[in-house]
């Protein structure tokens, strides 16, 4: 027997799939996305969480960068 | 031919990519190309732009008239630059420069007739003149001198992209006409909108207002030459017309005799955007602008001619700040597209880039290529003592916050796993490799992932398998 | 290939030895009723200029004449800015790119002008009198060193000198001829070199310090030919393509004394100067040699171990 899911695949750095797996785990979004860890770099996603899931990095991105050019 | 212009605009994101001369040309018939080469200009002009060794393959058989071995060819080549050689001999034969000879126990190459006799016109002079002859006109009552014509030139041009930002331009300049925003519509460099009347900007459109001026030409002029037959316009009279201007001498008045009638609407054409000035529509002289000598040479994109003629006026620091030395709202609002802009003077401004306003660029389709290009050849003189132009870490800081979007790499697919054996697994794996729709696999894990497109075969092979077991 | 940014600057030096061609004149005239010997090689010359011209539009090119009495500018000239209109009236007559018709005009009107004033001359000149080559060489490389100053910023520039050169080499100019060969060395300039029917070993010297192609052609007719396939190509290119293999290199020095050219000679210890006979003083530093006896009977290859005090 075999199983089929539909869904996305993400390649991405160990550090962000660990951020993936965090926000995972702690029902960031309301409920489990993550469907199958694949291996260090590759997740398997169901593919209607996209879209947040990406503001969600680049909130994560826009947070952890710093204003150098901030004027005084 | 007409078909061509109706080319989707480029997607969300895709870069712009413009053709240069060659890879336009070799995109046209073969019956166009060979009319083509019976102007001494367009000749030139193609020769201009062959690959070096190539050029000189040429030079080396111009005054020989015997067909030449491929073999004697390739000994003119170095060992090791072999294949530099078979470069130059294929671009030569696919613009059907250089024409396999028959009849010879070996391949021989032949120079093109035509072009071979225009080309030695261009060089040792003989043949009619370019223009045609025409009745001396007398020194010009109403000549220009060049800063007038410059002048003119940027005017015109900048009208166009004035349109384009949708920001009204300058008081007393006359707006574009239809026919050029056809072109605009056309080349996916803008759209026109259902509710809205005025046709908005596409992404392609702000890739296209960063690149530098003689490449937006040449990129328009292409897009324009698309649609010329379409207008029921000679294409080839048009090409050796615009062939004929990259060569012409800049501050001299050309007459208008001796041309066709589809060259005469080219030319209004061109006055209309500044590549040309008419002092009248009627006015039996013409004088070409710098916006269209050279113009040739724009698509191969190489960095000295996108700088010449026109001064740089933009200074980057390593504190991210950019100074903008002019006073054209049109120049401010290209640098607005990508950066902060924090003070605004008469002809000076300061604007600081940050990761928000690049990103905003990089939202709207622009690369982190084209805003380098952009500062890089509108660099201030003292910019360009300096190497790198623009500072290592603006530039790395740029390219980084590009690469921070494409962190995560999506591919829609399907996965499958919990296979009973290893046999079936392989089978699948190895059915969905052959197909190319395999985006991941683990054998250990037995999970494989095929994309979207191939499930549906995936799926029919493995319920084909199944009933054997 | 590497992309190649650079301006390229070809300076050619032509020699226009009013006793050289003449005497080509001379020859050319026994055998047939040819064109001019002077007239077939300016056009084979200009023809080349074009295709120079023709290789790139950043491409730029300056011709200077040397004659036994003067070297000057041909093109550009410094006189172009006033008759600038004067240029026009050439008009374009033909299929000619009008640049090159403009340029090729010039030139000619210039080499005419150039002949008629020798001519005028000629009585005084002495019958040996030699083509001032080194003098020519100085005005390039100033020529090069001037463009490559007024290069807009951002680009760089890269020339090279072909000498055209036909008449024979005189050791008087050896050492001026050197000093230039080496500036030129120095400032990476390629100087290649055209000999029309004799060698010069001047040129074979300065072709091979500085990299530059050496070639004598012993048929006129094929002038075109000859600068069209080994000169037209930059030394980037010229990587690529085989080049004829180098000469045998005549690599003897003229003594400073009577200008004659030595296998074996005499060197001075401290400045290097080079005599074709024993000296108790050295010329050019002063240097006072005190002679060992067995050296004045019998000299040997070279005075190493002469002191100066």
């Amino acid at each position: 027997m075999v199983n089929v899911l539909k869904g996305v695949l993400i390649e991405c750095d160990a550090v962000l799939k660990q951020f993936l797996l965090h926000l995972d785990e702690t029902l960031a979004f309301g409920r489990k996305f993550v469907l199958e860890d694949l291996d260090e770099t590759h997740l398997f996603i169901s593919s209607d969480i996209v879209n947040t899931l990406k503001e969600k990095v680049w909130e994560l991105m826009d947070n952890n960068s710093f204003n150098v050019t901030k004027l005084d | 031919m007409a078909a061509g212009g109706k080319q989707e605009a480029a997607p969300f994101g895709r870069h712009l990519k413009c053709k240069d001369l060659h890879q336009y040309l070799q995109g046209l018939p073969v019956s166009v190309l060979d009319k083509l080469y019976g102007h001494p200009a367009t000749c030139f002009a193609v020769f201009r732009e062959l690959p070096e060794l190539a050029k000189h393959f040429v030079m080396r058989t111009l005054f020989a008239e015997q067909p030449l071995p491929e073999t004697l060819v390739n000994a003119w080549v170095k060992k090791e630059q072999q294949n530099f050689c078979t470069g130059a001999l294929n671009r030569l034969k696919q613009l059907r420069i250089w024409r396999v000879v028959t009849g010879w126990s070996q391949t021989r190459y032949e120079l093109n007739p035509t072009f071979r006799s225009n080309l030695k016109i261009a060089l040792c002079g003989g043949g009619q003149p370019w223009c045609g002859v025409a009745d001396d006109l007398g020194p010009d009552r109403h000549s220009k001198d060049k800063e007038f014509l410059d002048k003119y030139a940027l005017e015109r041009w900048e009208a166009v992209l004035h349109f384009m930002t949708g920001s009204s331009p300058p008081d007393g300049t006359v707006g574009i006409s239809a026919d050029v925003v056809q072109v605009l519509l056309v080349s996916g460099l803008m759209k026109s909108d259902e509710q809205e009347q005025s046709p908005m900007i596409t992404p392609s459109g702000f890739q296209f207002l960063l690149m530098d001026a003689s490449s937006q030409i040449w990129y328009f002029m292409l897009k324009y030459l698309d649609m010329v037959e379409a207008r029921g316009m000679n294409l080839v009279e048009c090409l050796s017309f615009l062939f004929q201007l990259n060569f012409s001498t800049f501050g001299k008045d050309y007459p208008t005799d001796n041309m066709s009638d589809s060259q005469l609407r080219f030319l209004q054409h061109l006055r209309e955007i500044g590549l040309v000035f008419q002092r009248k529509r009627k006015s039996r002289r013409y004088y070409p602008t710098k916006l269209v000598i050279n113009l040739a040479a724009a698509g191969s994109g190489s960095m000295t001619t996108a700088s010449e003629g026109v001064e740089g006026f933009i200074v980057v620091e390593t504190n991210y700040r950019v100074y903008v030395y002019t006073d054209s709202p049109l120049q401010v609002a290209l640098v607005g597209l990508f950066a902060e802009i924090i003070c605004r003077f008469p002809k000076f401004c300061v604007a600081v880039l940050t990761r928000g306003s690049v990103s905003q660029a990089l939202l709207s389709g622009i690369t982190a290529d084209q805003v380098l290009h952009f500062l890089r050849t509108r660099a201030h003189p003292e910019m360009l003592k300096k190497t790198p132009v623009i500072p290592a870490n603006i530039a790395d800081q740029i390219r980084l916050w590009e690469l921070e979007k494409c962190r995560m790499q999506m591919t829609e697919g399907v996965l499958y796993n919990q296979f009973l054996s290893m046999s079936d697994f392989e089978t699948l794996r190895k059915y969905a490799e052959d197909l190319g729709v395999l985006i991941w696999a683990n054998s250990n894990k037995r999970v494989m992932i095929v994309s979207k497109s191939g499930h549906d075969d995936v799926k029919k092979f493995w319920k084909r398998q199944k009933p054997r077991e | 290939m590497a992309e190649d940014t650079f301006r390229r600057l070809l300076v050619v030096v032509c020699d226009l030895s009013p006793i050289w061609w003449g005497k080509q004149a001379a020859n050319a005239s026994e055998n047939s009723d040819k064109m001019q010997p002077i007239n077939a090689f300016l056009n084979n010359v200009l023809v080349f200029c074009n295709a120079h011209l023709m290789m790139k539009h950043t491409n730029e090119l300056a011709i200077v004449c040397a004659t036994s009495s003067k070297s000057q500018f041909i093109y550009p000239c410094p006189e172009d800015v006033s008759d600038a209109n004067g240029e026009e009236s050439y008009g374009n007559m033909d299929g000619k790119y009008e640049h090159f018709a403009t340029m090729n005009n010039v030139v000619v009107d210039k080499v005419k002008n150039i002949i008629e004033e020798e001519s005028a001359d000629d009585v005084n000149l002495p019958e040996n009198s030699a083509t001032l080559l080194a003098g020519a060489l100085s005005m390039t490389l100033c020529y090069i060193r001037q463009a490559e100053r007024n290069c807009p910023v951002g680009q760089s520039m890269k020339a090279r000198i072909l000498v055209l050169k036909g008449s024979q080499d005189v050791s008087t100019q050896y050492m001026a001829t050197m000093n230039c060969i080496f500036a030129a060395q120095k400032n990476n300039v390629t100087i290649d070199s055209c000999l029309l029917m004799s060698d010069s070993g001047f040129l074979q010297q300065a072709s091979d310090i500085t990299g530059g192609v050496y070639f004598k052609i012993t048929k006129m007719e094929s002038l075109l030919q000859y600068l069209l396939w080994m000169f037209l190509p930059d030394p980037n290119t010229r990587e690529s393509l085989v080049m004829p293999g180098a000469v045998q290199i005549d690599y003897r020095a003229a003594c400073f004394c009577h200008r004659t050219l030595v296998d074996i000679g005499f060197v001075c210890s401290v400045c290097l100067s080079i005599y074709c006979q024993l000296l108790p003083r050295c010329h050019t530093c002063q240097t006072r040699f005190k002679l060992p006896s067995a050296a004045m009977t019998r000299p040997k290859k070279k005075k190493k171990e002469k002191t100066a005090d």
